[in-house]
């Protein structure tokens, strides 16, 4: 097909539609936002006042949002790692299981297909003190001084959190992993076997290499959702104890609605927008540069 | 190439392990299962054990107490009015961007992939105040022309890349034979972007039949909203009442898992192709 030159009205009337919704629902309120961030909108009375940086000057100077930079930072990062290393555990087992292949690669799936507020209750329900699986179960092999609050403990909220997170999300990783697993030439491993590298060797020197691509796109996925977490933190903990599960999206969220400091809470959204640019540019340019291609 | 080999010790341990981890991620999901035919005391006496008989009473109240058939029909509306939309718009556009390739529309493809990376959060608060200015508030075509705008960004990937792999020629055909190009796309090519279709409608339709923050805030309030809203509310409200809120879950859980289980390779195919390089 050749290119055309000038108007091209045929594409023009296929793109339309969606270059449309797109940009009247997702970029206008984004560009939007960058003025609402500038002003104290409440978020119902139609006078909006321009207060220029102070939101900004505040964000920079509070503790409540640098509570919720901390927490999301160690939640995010602690996602992302474990995540990915369990979803790669995974994909190593059911690629190399001998019996039940499908139906393993199903059973890791299903947390995924789990809305977030229903994995909350589900979990919120399990760490429950008195009446939650977790307790029952250490009380049943007589560790009951192991019993925790497993919520409540300010100490152990996030990585509670962190856990359902890692469980509903591993599945979804697990299976771009494993396309990528099974993507390996299995004359390259035989080659290496017949060279007498170990098992180890063959993985690191040869998959590894070969799934990178996998891991690229499976950590910038993990690290974009792991910062946009909200269900599960709305069901379980609702930001607390205190303020020790409160992430900048719970922020955001509970300064715009609870508190009607709407302009403040766009400011915050545009600090996580600026956050996910950021470590998006760096993968990019850290875990591209490893890549092989085959 | 994966002759029968002889089966090794190191099957079964793999084997072994693999059950057990496979067990321990779906427990969650049988728990609920087990909890949603159990009655509240049975649940806060023996979490762990099985029902011992076919308990419905849960049931029974939930559809008593709340109105969770309004919430079921929400959901179920919001999802198929918002994929039938998204399946007309979505590959129509993909099709114009890789059919008609030049510097603006590989410009509109850059323009929609940024879209990946911008949390809806961020922009919910002037989304809400622009849907009021345009009456989409407080109704149901507000979240689904939310639901349209957000398929846009994965869409489009899924279905260039899905594209690229359809040959030219049996197009050409078409249009020699007089086809215009809009006939020549909704009879030729997309018949043959079955599977691509398939995976996007399935991956795109979980989403929105589990989504909660749109719904909840921008559907109205005082009635009952979608399951998730109805879910995420019953947490609150029957705080002693878990039962309640298992069956719920179930009804919520279901649905997703049939789908699964009829359109696995979707889901399989969806989730790679959105994460190749696009």
């Amino acid at each position: 097909m050749s290119k055309k030159k000038g108007f091209d009205r045929t594409a023009f009337a296929f793109i339309a539609p969606a270059f449309i919704f797109f940009t009247l629902f997702i970029i206008v309120p984004t560009v939007s936002s960058f003025y609402y961030s500038l002003t104290s909108w409440d978020g119902i009375s139609p006078d909006i006042k321009f207060i220029g940086l102070a939101n900004y000057k505040e964000i920079f100077t509070s503790d409540r949002f640098r509570n919720a930079l901390g927490n999301t930072v160690i939640l995010t990062v602690f996602i992302s790692i474990f995540e990915n290393a369990f979803a790669l555990g995974l994909a190593l087992l059911v690629d190399n299981v001998r019996w039940g292949k499908n139906f393993f690669r199903s059973a890791f799936y299903i947390p995924v297909l789990i809305s977030g507020i229903v994995s909350g209750f589900i979990w919120k329900i399990m760490y429950n003190y008195n009446f939650g699986t977790f307790n029952a179960v250490l009380g049943n092999l007589g560790l009951d001084s192991l019993k925790q609050d497993w919520l409540g403990n300010s100490a152990l909220t996030l990585l509670a959190i962190g856990i359902v997170l890692i469980w509903k999300g591993a599945g979804y990783y697990m299976i771009i992993y494993l396309a990528s697993l099974q993507s390996v030439s299995v004359d390259l491993i035989e080659a290496a076997q017949i060279d007498g590298a170990s098992p180890w060797q063959r993985f690191k020197s040869i998959t590894v290499p070969l799934i990178s691509g996998a891991f690229t796109i499976n950590f910038t996925l993990s690290l974009i959702n792991g910062l946009k977490v909200f269900d599960q933190i709305n069901v379980m903990t609702d930001g607390g104890p205190g303020f020790t599960s409160e992430t900048l999206v719970y922020l955001l969220y509970k300064v715009g609605f609870n508190e009607g400091r709407q302009g403040f809470g766009t400011a915050v959204g545009v600090m996580l927008l600026f956050i996910i640019i950021v470590l998006n540019t760096i993968q990019q340019k850290f875990l591209r540069s490893r890549e092989v291609q085959m | 190439m994966r002759a029968k080999k002889r089966v090794k010790p190191k099957d079964f341990v793999i084997f072994a392990v693999t059950l057990l981890l496979a067990f321990l991620f779906v427990y969650p999901v049988l728990f609920a299962l087990m909890s949603a035919f159990k009655s509240n005391g049975d649940i806060l006496k023996s979490p762990v054990s099985f029902p011992t008989s076919l308990y419905v009473q849960n049931f029974k109240d939930l559809f008593a107490q709340s109105d969770f058939l309004t919430a079921i029909l929400h959901s179920l509306f919001l999802t198929v009015v918002s994929e039938i939309l998204i399946v007309f718009i979505v590959p129509m556009a993909a099709y114009g961007i890789e059919r008609r390739k030049s510097r603006t529309t590989s410009l509109v493809y850059t323009y929609f992939l940024a879209g990946m990376m911008i949390p809806f959060h961020l922009y919910m608060f002037p989304l809400f105040k622009e849907m009021k200015m345009l009456h989409l508030f407080g109704n149901m075509a507000g979240p689904i022309i939310c639901y349209i705008a957000g398929s846009i960004a994965f869409g489009a990937l899924l279905y260039c890349s899905f594209l690229k792999g359809i040959p030219l020629e049996i197009e050409e055909a078409a249009m020699i034979d007089g086809c215009t190009p809009f006939q020549t796309f909704w009879k030729v090519t997309f018949p043959l972007l079955g599977p691509c279709t398939g995976s996007m409608v399935i991956l795109n339709g979980l989403g929105i039949w589990n989504d909660y923050l749109m719904p909840y805030l921008v559907l109205p309030s005082g009635r009952a909203k979608t399951i998730t809203v109805e879910i995420a509310g019953f947490v609150g409200q029957y705080t002693a009442r878990w039962d309640i809120v298992f069956a719920g879950t179930i009804i919520s859980i279901v649905p997703a898992l049939a789908i699964f289980c009829m359109f696995q390779k979707y889901f399989v195919k969806g989730v790679t192709a959105g994460a190749a390089k696009g």
